[in-house]
């Protein structure tokens, strides 16, 4: 099992740049605490508009945060709110998908009909309506509940699909005629087919949600009062950071957005590459 | 004589098609004894596999048993059992062996996980160490070496797929064993070693086996009784001796002069014309077109079953010595009827 993963480690060069790149991140969340007071994140806690130097490495923005700390407070939370998001989206289109694809009929029609009914309405324009009604009350645990609300169907229809061509596989047949249960057929025989593509899942939906919830916060619709890599954002557009030459401002969160949605994808392809072995170039 | 094992009665499996009804099983009568050999031989569409899957109520729609009884062990009807109830009677008291044992293990689960799951099922009970035990007691009683059971479905052979498969079979010690040509994807040599393990573990647990296939060689040399199909009804039964040597229906008396002999060299005999459609299936004996002793009859009257010598059972007009008015009226409500 160990020898196994460090063979893919050598072997699958995606997967190996993304798991360093989004191991510097949690090495950054980890360690960034102990170079900065955090406190300094608030807004006049520093001295306003000072572009990146030796005692703010990252700059400050108008207000008076200090953008290493906000960054440091804000990286996890954002990513907070992927992984919540992403999890339920991937936990309720696994089982969703599952009970859709396996069981059929009625079942099938009513959860298909459902999820493709969904697609169909824009998902941003639900995430405002539903983030502006509860923007008073907004914290990071119900952004991310608001994000996962639209973050299931995706993974829904797609395991669906897995599920469906897997459910008429000769070892299905074979376990039903050796009188397996149903549940068992699912949970022992068909899930651990599923894994590398439920992982391939997980990651891509947390880099939806994160976008979807940086994309909220950047319009103002976040929780306010976190500095949230969106919310960063949403400061530097209000406070016209880019015509006033303020580049470190929006500079800074894009960079991490932009890094960490590569380190993701990076995993994302990498682990594909394992879930299918036609993707690999080193055999 | 003793009772039977398993028992089809007028077994019925119709499959509603857009085409019409196609009836893929059509009135099967089978006794099976304890600790026989039985072979199911007939073309390909003949009935074989939804006669045995029937069995199990394995039939996926559009198939639908439509009539008959399955009585197991003299006792219960299968087809009036609930699902949870039939599910205990699968691989515990009747294990199919499949038709293709590529495919028919799990590629992500190790062979000892596969197994082990599917005693749990049926209620084996024990640590996984005991477990193991008995994994490892099957495959050797396969001829296969206990660090199979670590190996995935990929590492093994063809073969040893196929054995994994029989062991995974006899593993909750059924009565009725339904081997759907077990063989069919390995070379002679293998199948010859398989059969032989199949027949040794067949006879220390007194199962009986109901082998499915068209290989007439195989047939010959593994089964006591033979049952041969065609258009989904069961045109003739006898022991094998019987049916090599003194076949009755002229579908069954074809098949044997067909197979090829390395003494009488001579070009292939085959069935004149064309397999049957079950689409739209002809008028009375359903060989009569292909037939060469067909009778003027033969496409008014359906044959019914004559008991030639007890335990020989035919399906065919020329056997009939008592075309009964009663016969003929059911020829005729049954071309009314379609």
């Amino acid at each position: 099992m160990i020898g196994n993963i460090f063979y893919h480690l050598r072997t699958n060069l995606r997967l190996t740049a993304g798991l360093v790149m989004f191991s510097l991140i949690v090495l950054f969340m980890l360690l960034g605490p102990m170079m900065v007071d955090v406190r300094q994140a608030r807004p006049l806690s520093t001295f306003p508009s000072q572009p990146p130097g030796p005692d703010y490495p990252f700059g400050t923005d108008d207000q008076g945060r200090n953008l290493f700390a906000a960054a440091v407070v804000g990286v996890p939370m954002t990513l907070r709110v992927g992984l919540i998001a992403g999890a339920v989206g991937v936990g309720v289109g696994t089982i969703l998908g599952f009970l859709s694809g396996y069981l059929g009929g009625r079942v099938d029609t009513l959860i298909r009909g459902t999820v493709d009914t969904l697609l169909t309405v824009p998902g941003l324009v639900v995430l405002i309506s539903i983030a502006s009604i509860i923007r008073e009350a907004i914290s990071v645990e119900i952004m991310a509940l608001v994000v996962a609300l639209l973050a299931w169907m995706w993974p829904t229809r797609t395991i669906r699909a897995q599920v469906l061509s897997m459910r008429e596989q000769p070892y299905v047949q074979m376990a039903k005629l050796n009188g397996v249960g149903t549940w068992e057929i699912i949970w022992r025989e068909l899930m651990p087919n599923l894994l590398p593509y439920l992982a391939v899942s997980f990651v891509g939906s947390v880099s939806a949600a994160i976008l979807a919830s940086i994309g909220l916060e950047a319009i103002g619709l976040g929780p306010q009062n976190e500095p949230t890599v969106g919310m960063t954002i949403y400061w530097s557009i209000q406070f016209n950071s880019l015509i006033r030459g303020l580049w470190w401002w929006w500079g800074v969160p894009i960079f991490f957005i932009v890094f960490l949605f590569v380190s993701l994808f990076l995993i994302s392809a990498g682990l594909d590459q394992i879930a299918n072995p036609r993707l690999r170039r080193v055999a | 004589m003793t009772k039977p094992v398993l028992e089809l009665q007028d077994l019925r499996v119709y499959f509603n098609t857009r085409r019409g009804i196609v009836k893929a099983a059509d009135g099967i009568n089978l006794q099976l004894y304890p600790g026989e050999r039985f072979g199911l031989v007939g073309e390909s569409g003949s009935g074989k596999t939804t006669t045995a899957l029937a069995i199990l109520r394995m039939i996926k729609p559009p198939g639908r048993i439509v009539g008959g009884r399955v009585i197991l062990d003299n006792d219960i009807d299968l087809l009036s059992l609930t699902d949870e109830q039939m599910r205990q009677v699968r691989l515990k008291r009747i294990a199919m062996i499949p038709q293709g044992a590529m495919n028919s293990l799990n590629p992500v689960l190790r062979i000892k996980e596969q197994m082990i799951l599917t005693m749990r099922t049926h209620g084996a009970e024990g640590s996984n160490g005991h477990m193991l035990k008995r994994v490892e007691g099957l495959l050797a009683s396969v001829g296969l070496q206990p660090n199979v059971a670590n190996l995935y479905p990929h590492e093994l052979s063809g073969g040893m797929k196929q054995r994994v498969c029989i062991a995974m079979a006899i593993s909750m010690r059924p009565q009725v064993i339904l081997a759907d040509e077990p063989t069919s994807a390995l070379d002679v040599v293998v199948q010859r070693r398989i059969m032989q393990t199949l027949r040794t573990l067949q006879e220390q647990l007194g199962a009986a086996v109901i082998l499915v296939g068209h290989d007439m060689g195989l047939m010959a040399q593994f089964v006591d009784r033979l049952g041969v199909m065609y258009g989904g009804k069961l045109v003739e039964v006898g022991t094998v001796e019987e049916i090599f040597t003194d076949p009755k229906h002229p579908y069954t008396q074809l098949l044997i002069s067909s197979i090829p002999s390395l003494h009488r060299k001579r070009n292939f005999q085959t069935i004149p014309g064309m397999p049957l459609s079950l689409h739209e299936p002809p008028s009375g004996c359903l060989f009569h077109p292909r037939c060469p002793q067909a009778m003027a009859h033969c496409s008014q009257i359906v044959p019914r079953e004559i008991e030639v010598t007890p335990g020989r059972k035919v399906l065919c007009l020329l056997y009939d010595e008592e075309l009964t008015p009663a016969a003929q009226r059911e020829v005729v409500d049954d071309t009314a009827a379609s």
